[in-house]
């Protein structure tokens, strides 16, 4: 796994972009975070990928207008933490109801 | 007190616009209702598809910012193929989409569709036009994201109350964008770099793309190549930027390309790209394409570094800085003489096999055709089979000379293409040359020649197939044609006359003269000659096919001359 730190301005869509570029690939997303920081906004990601993965998203999200830096880092506990728990029922089972989950009742 | 509409034609005059393509609609009709006396002419195309490609026609022919009009919900969604095609093929679009009144958006309104949600990942920039106040600075920094570095696609979507209301107007907006910190452009010492690998080299060969003539650095460029004098091919966007005639210019490179430049590409040690982005149509198998060369690439957009094989030095940087930079240092640096390899290269045991094209009759045709343009005149091609024999055969020295869907190739592009060429360049003779599937896909837009009176030569290649997928069943499929057959085509000579655009029709049989009869000579210069729009149909045999190919997944060493 590779923590992802996309620095952007919160303009419209921008952090769409940020994120259709991992999408268009097939690649899913355990752990997303993003909120402001300092003068802008900051996307962070957590993604299984390779090295040429890597320089392609990296180059990508560089070349979306807003965004005004990305580093590539150690994936934090937080960021493990709550991708561990994407490794669970996906979509995420309802509560369940007289015991059996969403999907049993429904069929 | 200006309405928002005026507001929105002014903003574009200040950014240059003069004509602009579309199809009016519910959403956007404030903007045509203020459309007279604003100074900008537009074009009514019959589809909004066909607004966008002559738009982008219009762009790629002069480098200006071309501009789509169309409504919301259907308008908008049928911009959408012309928007993946300018973002692939890097021309500075803007597209202006109406939306429904800004109190309706969400509710799934008549008409209502997310334009910008659904463009995101195709544009370069986008926005949805939140007030009145916001329409100046976002046509600024519109058109400011459609030019810059790498050009590219812009929706604009503005809900139509905000170009009914009024404010007071002071004036157009400019737009300076903000820096950012981790732009890295090379620098000057790059070029000691550059020079370093190529004194070690023994067998250098220069690739051509699309990004060299988006420059604008063509003189430049020329300069640089005579100086290197080592073996030059371009991609299919690259064409026009060298000269045909360079002793060491060996075609077009690719899935289609020359044998000599697919050879050279295949075995050289040191491979200088300037401006391209090496997609699959020009490295064939990745793994095993330029397996010994290292790689200088010359590129404006960092994202297009590394997509398939890690270049070992980037030259990050407008082309328009970074030729002339690197030739100022080449002409004071020792070369090693490098006249062995650019015989081999250059020799003639790689020379095509069939430089008249005998054996394609096609071909001859394309030859014939092109041999009798002047030399301001402008190509465009559909997708296709007669795409790749259209580019195989037209050697135009015009940067712009040659205008074709490459990157998305998307059927039905030429003909409205043409349109826009045409209205940019009225002195130019404007060939279009479509297969028969792709002339059906946007054939709705000979209304729009005819009310222009444009004079677009048009060609239909019929072979009453869809050639290019008929191919590759021949050649991949086991000869299944799987709903590839056209053979119920309409009479495309008795359409153009319903359109009163005259039309003929030549057989290959023609072409069976080596050179053609004088009767076939004169249709041809007749077709050529004519003020008016015309249309040719060249029926061309049904299993004709384009060589040499090379085999998806295959190196580039690896072409068919024919079918095995």
């Amino acid at each position: 796994m590779n923590a992802f730190h996309i620095h952007y301005r919160n303009t419209q869509g921008t952090l769409m972009r940020i994120l259709t570029a991992v999408s268009r690939r097939g690649i899913e997303i355990p752990y997303m975070h993003a909120a402001a920081s300092g003068p802008g906004h900051r996307a962070d990601l957590l993604l299984e990928v390779n090295a040429k993965q890597i320089g392609q998203l990296c180059r990508d999200w560089h070349a979306i207008v807003d965004v005004t830096d990305v580093r590539v880092g150690t994936p934090t506990p937080e960021m493990m933490e709550a991708a561990a728990g994407f490794a669970g029922p996906h979509p995420p089972a309802s509560a369940s109801a007289g015991g059996r989950s969403a999907s049993a009742a429904m069929a | 007190m200006l309405r928002g509409a005026e507001i929105f034609l002014q903003c574009l005059r200040a950014e240059g616009v003069e004509l602009v393509f579309g199809y009016p609609g519910g959403a956007i009709m404030p903007l045509y209702d203020a459309l007279e006396g604003s100074g900008i002419r537009h074009i009514l195309t019959r589809h909004e598809q066909g607004a966008i490609f002559a738009a982008e026609g219009h762009a790629r022919a002069t480098g200006e910012v071309g501009v789509a009009i169309a409504t919301s919900g259907p308008g908008a969604t049928n911009l959408v193929t012309g928007i993946a095609d300018a973002k692939m093929d890097s021309v500075p679009l803007v597209c202006i989409t109406g939306q429904v009144r800004s109190a309706l958006i969400g509710t799934d309104a008549f008409q209502e569709t997310d334009v910008f949600g659904l463009t995101l990942s195709l544009t370069k920039w986008s926005r949805l036009v939140r007030s009145i106040e916001e329409i100046p600075t976002v046509i600024a920094e519109g058109f400011h994201w459609a030019r810059e570095g790498r050009p590219g696609p812009v929706v604009i979507d503005i809900p139509t109350d905000f170009l009914k209301a009024k404010m007071e107007f002071s004036g157009p907006a400019k737009f300076t964008p903000k820096p950012r910190p981790s732009d890295a452009i090379a620098n000057g010492a790059f070029a000691d770099d550059v020079i370093a690998l190529l004194q070690k080299a023994e067998r250098p060969v220069a690739l051509i793309g699309a990004g060299a003539k988006l420059s604008g650095a063509i003189p430049e460029l020329r300069q640089l190549l005579d100086s290197l004098n080592i073996p030059t091919f371009a991609t299919v966007h690259g064409l026009g930027a060298v000269v045909p005639s360079a002793p060491y210019y060996l075609g077009m490179v690719g899935m289609h390309g020359t044998r000599a430049a697919n050879m050279a590409l295949h075995e050289n040690d040191l491979l200088l790209v300037f401006g391209a982005r090496l997609d699959d149509r020009v490295t064939g198998d990745p793994s095993r394409f330029a397996p010994h060369s290292k790689i200088v690439h010359f590129e404006i957009d960092p994202a297009q570094l590394d997509r398939v094989r890690q270049c070992e030095l980037p030259v990050i940087g407008d082309l328009a800085q970074t030729i002339p930079a690197f030739h100022r240092k080449i002409k004071n640096a020792k070369l090693p003489d490098w006249s062995e390899w650019r015989a081999v290269a250059c020799g003639e045991d790689r020379a095509e096999l069939d430089p008249r094209g005998l054996s394609q009759l096609t071909v001859r045709f394309l030859d014939e055709l092109f041999g009798r343009l002047p030399e301001n005149s402008v190509v465009i091609a559909d997708v296709g089979q007669h795409q790749m024999w259209a580019a195989q055969r037209y050697r135009s020295a015009l940067p712009r000379g040659f205008i074709t869907s490459g990157g998305l190739g998307a059927m039905g592009f030429a003909l409205p293409a043409a349109v826009g060429v045409q209205l940019s360049k009225p002195d130019a003779t404007v060939v279009c040359v479509s297969g028969d599937g792709g002339f059906q896909m946007n054939i709705q837009e000979l209304a729009t020649v005819r009310r222009l009176n444009l004079p677009i030569k048009m060609v239909i290649v019929d072979n009453k197939y869809l050639g290019m997928v008929r191919q590759w069943q021949q050649l991949f499929y086991q000869r299944n044609y799987a709903e590839t057959d056209l053979s119920d085509n309409p009479d495309f000579v008795e359409i153009a006359k319903a359109y009163r655009i005259n039309a003929e029709r030549l057989n290959e049989d023609a072409m069976q003269e080596y050179p053609v009869t004088q009767c076939t000579a004169d249709a041809l210069e007749r077709f050529l000659k004519s003020e008016g729009p015309e249309l040719l149909v060249f029926d061309c045999a049904p299993e004709a096919n384009v060589y040499p190919m090379v085999p998806a997944g295959a190196a580039l060493s690896e072409m068919l001359f024919e079918e095995d």
